[in-house]
């Protein structure tokens, strides 16, 4: 009188198989749940013992246990519902054994039906690998499609699970992936003016580099930053599932499709909604949501400096490592960071229309309070003015821009990283003309730059050569690079 | 041979006016070298033992110099009151119309860069600037010629050889050795002395068909010039300054008396057009644009670029070049033109 099916779980962001044994003992109503669930789980008893009622499935009348395995794996949410509810039948000998060998996902509804769970993707991974089909929640089928040679079978209630854990494989669908229309990205074209701006976002766009840009209020920053995933190269199908895989560890469903997530967490955001974090099991925070894509800091001196100094490792590494007692876990954190922040407290120092109302001492404190080294990792640091005029003509369109822009990021796959990522030696072997290296060192010399500095203009420099179609870097990249770097 | 006798008479270094007063006893230049010669003129001994020097050793120490008799002096300068007999010249002398940029020895920075611009501003509409070589506003507008690449002559109240003061050789040179040249009345060798520099101030102001006056006290070496110029015809613009600065109040006392004020570095421009006539062919073209833009005060690089209407990346590179140089600094995301070495 045993049965068990597999479900999944992420553990970080990687799916993890966990399996639900479930075995009906001596006559005795009773139902146990074991193998570190946490309340939300425990919770799945009475929602199993509701819904298999709901659906005209006897609750046997026995002493049930379940237990789901490996123990030592934290377990939380209501994903394993639908498992356990199965492994039950299984084990009373309601349902044919047959249809234990799937991998199952999703939270039962007191009526029997079957709610959408993240788990989708997690469950098709783990599926794939065990090559068995999955079934997951109808709403949930679009995620788990993502994931190549997984046989998925979307279902609305606990009967049709049954049924389709039964039933022939689930129809090949044309589309792999995005079913949901992700919303038009904003376009550049929307943006006037700003030339120098718009030069700054493209050199990011090609090369990956963080950005930070110092304007006045309203002058079109935030615009401006909110175009930087309309330029980026698509997300490929792996990466898709990658940026799909961190969503679903935050509790979320990837709706984006192939455009590149873009996330903008406010200043008074937590250290751990920002970096992740939480007290049972650990939650991706905006970092990871962002990872592929852009991480967009507004009002940058208005984060606390410790949420900061924080964000710096993971942004370095590309990965978050969050532990906790006993044990880790590490959340991609591979995202372009792009930020934002008014020259001066009240914001119009230097404005051509608004005249400063701010002390100097007090430019001075806000100033510092971006200083330092998280500044130094901005390989682009531009001032932006107001528009001049916004009666011209629409700039150049998103599209034309990322055909430069995927052109230079294709280089990356020689290189073996994006060209913010590049090894001095790496830079060295793709060519430095002696002007340029020479230029390089004067600038070091007299302090125009520091140390890091040096790599980092030496990288933009790299971007720029690449824009041009040069092969190695000249006097007149370095030269931009630098002239790119003078913001505060 | 009179270009003997010239030279013989220029290698004596006297006040132009006390030439003038020889001249007229005597008759010539001729005959004042043989009254020198024969004992019978009243000069002091250390004259009489310069003039009785031979011609040929002069013109032998003299090899890489030039020396212009009256006759051949440039017309704006013969032209004038009291011209000078002879000027020794190191270089060449450019083509194009002169304007004069004279001010302040003690001049502020807001001066200094000015001086800086106006030189360049004029030698990038191909204008050939005059100045004196002195420290502040002269050397400031000799180093602006320069770097924008154009051509200036150099007056000094020294000889040619005698650098006053010595932190400018180097840029004195560098005028010569870019087509420019360096003139004086004194003969080679001869010690700057107070009393020299008015005597070179009249050939600023008779050698130049404009001159402009960028900072000057109220009685300064600058307004005396500038006096001098109005007198000889020459048009006079001056820079404006706050009516409490003792820098600008010789500037401010010229506008009252008829100055034409300088409000911008592009109206001056013009007005000087209409004066010199309109600008010549080659070097308006190598005019830069981003020197009309970038001054004292910081500009955003990006109304700089917005200004310009060029790629921003063309732009960044060449101002990130002008900065390597010195020219010009950029900070805060703002531009401006760079610090001249503090002139001691």
């Amino acid at each position: 009188m045993f049965a068990s099916v597999m479900s999944a779980a992420l553990v970080g962001v990687e799916p993890q198989p966990v399996r639900v044994e479930a075995h009906i003992g001596r006559p005795k109503e009773t139902f146990s749940l074991v193998g570190l669930p946490d309340t939300s789980v425990r919770e799945s008893k009475d929602r199993v013992r509701a819904a298999l009622a709901s659906s005209s499935f006897p609750f046997p009348n026995r002493r049930v246990t379940v237990n789901l395995a490996p123990a030592d794996l934290p377990k939380g949410g209501s994903a394993f519902d639908l498992a356990i509810a199965m492994g039950v039948l299984a084990a009373a000998g309601s349902i044919p054994a047959a249809a234990t060998r799937v991998v199952a996902v999703g939270e039962l509804a007191l009526d029997g039906s079957v709610r959408a769970v993240p788990g989708g993707l997690a469950a098709a991974v783990v599926a794939a690998r065990a090559g068995v089909p999955c079934v997951v929640p109808a709403a949930a089928a679009a995620e788990a499609r993502l994931v190549r040679d997984a046989d998925v079978r979307p279902v609305r209630n606990l009967s049709e699970a049954v049924v389709a854990a039964l039933g022939p494989p689930a129809a090949a669908l044309d589309h792999p992936f995005s079913p949901t229309r992700p919303a038009p990205l904003a376009d550049l074209a929307d943006v006037q003016d700003q030339m120098l701006a718009r030069r700054a976002l493209e050199i990011a766009a090609a090369g990956g580099h963080h950005l930070l840009m110092i304007g006045p209020p309203g002058c079109g920053k935030t615009m401006l930053a909110r175009r930087l995933p309309g330029i980026l190269p698509p997300l490929d199908g792996d990466e898709v599932v990658e940026v799909a895989t961190a969503w679903s560890a935050a509790d979320r469903v990837w709706e984006g499709g192939s455009a590149r997530p873009f996330r903008a967490p406010h200043h008074s955001a937590s250290v751990a909604s920002v970096l992740g974090g939480g007290s049972g099991r650990i939650v991706p925070g905006e970092v990871t949501l962002a990872s592929g894509g852009v991480l967009f800091l507004d009002e940058l001196a208005e984060f606390p400096p410790h949420l900061l100094d924080s964000l710096r490792q993971p942004l370095e590494d590309g990965e978050v490592r969050l532990a906790r007692r006993g044990w880790s876990v590490v959340f991609p954190a591979a995202a372009q960071l792009v930020a934002a922040a008014n020259p001066c407290p009240c914001g119009h120092l230097g404005d051509r229309v608004v005249s400063c109302t701010c002390t100097e001492g007090g430019t001075a404190r806000y100033r510092r309070r971006m200083s330092g080294p998280l500044l130094d990792r901005f390989d682009l640091r531009v001032v932006v003015g107001r528009p001049h005029s916004l009666q011209g003509p629409p700039g150049e369109s998103s599209a034309s821009v990322r055909e430069r822009v995927v052109r230079v990021r294709g280089f990356a796959g020689d290189r073996g990283a994006v060209n913010a990522r590049l090894t001095g030696r790496t830079i060295d072997e793709l060519g430095v003309e002696p002007e340029a290296a020479a230029m390089l060192a004067a600038a070091l010399a007299s302090g125009r730059i520091t140390g890091r500095g040096f790599d980092r203009v030496r990288r933009v420099a790299r971007t720029i050569a690449d824009l041009d179609g040069a092969a190695s870097i000249g006097e007149a990249h370095v030269a931009e690079g630098l002239a790119l770097r003078s913001g505060p | 041979m009179s270009g003997d006798a010239y030279l013989r008479l220029a290698h004596a270094a006297m006040a132009p006016d006390r030439v003038e007063r020889l001249i007229a006893t005597h008759g010539d230049v001729t005959r004042v070298v043989e009254w020198v010669l024969s004992g019978r003129s009243s000069v002091s001994e250390s004259i009489a033992e310069s003039i009785r020097v031979e011609a040929s050793r002069r013109r032998a120490d003299l090899a890489a110099m030039d020396v212009v008799f009256d006759t051949d002096l440039p017309d704006e300068l013969r032209g004038g009151p009291d011209p000078p007999r002879w000027l020794f010249r190191k270089g060449a002398v450019p083509e194009g119309p002169p304007v004069a940029v004279i001010g302040s020895r003690r001049a502020t920075a807001y001066g200094l860069s000015l001086a800086r611009r106006i030189g360049m501003e004029l030698a990038l509409t191909g204008r050939v600037v005059v100045s004196g070589l002195a420290r502040g506003v002269d050397a400031a507008a000799h180093r602006g010629i320069v770097e924008a690449g154009g051509q200036g002559i150099a007056v000094l109240g020294s000889g040619i050889d005698v650098w006053y003061p010595r932190q400018n050789r180097a840029l004195g040179e560098q005028m010569i050795a870019t087509g420019g040249c360096v003139i004086s009345e004194f003969p080679p060798g001869t010690a700057p002395e107070a009393w020299r520099f008015p005597c070179r101030n009249r050939i600023i102001a008779g050698l130049s068909r404009v001159v402009v006056v960028v900072e000057a006290a109220a009685r300064s070496g600058a307004l005396i010039t500038a006096r001098q110029a109005l007198e000889m015809g020459r048009d006079v613009f001056a820079v404006p300054g706050d009516i409490d600065r003792p820098t600008s109040a010789g500037c401010n006392l010229l506008i009252r008396d008829g100055a034409f004020p300088v409000t911008s570095i592009e109206e001056m421009s013009d007005a000087i057009d209409s004066v010199v006539g309109p600008r010549s062919g080659g070097a308006v073209q190598a005019r830069e644009p981003l020197w009309g833009l970038v001054g004292d005060v910081p500009v955003t690089l990006d109304a700089l670029v917005t200004a310009l209407g060029r790629p921003p990346g063309e732009v960044l590179a060449e101002l990130s070049l002008h900065e390597a140089r010195g020219e010009v600094i950029i900070e805060d995301g703002t531009v401006r033109l760079g610090r001249l070495v503090a002139q001691a």
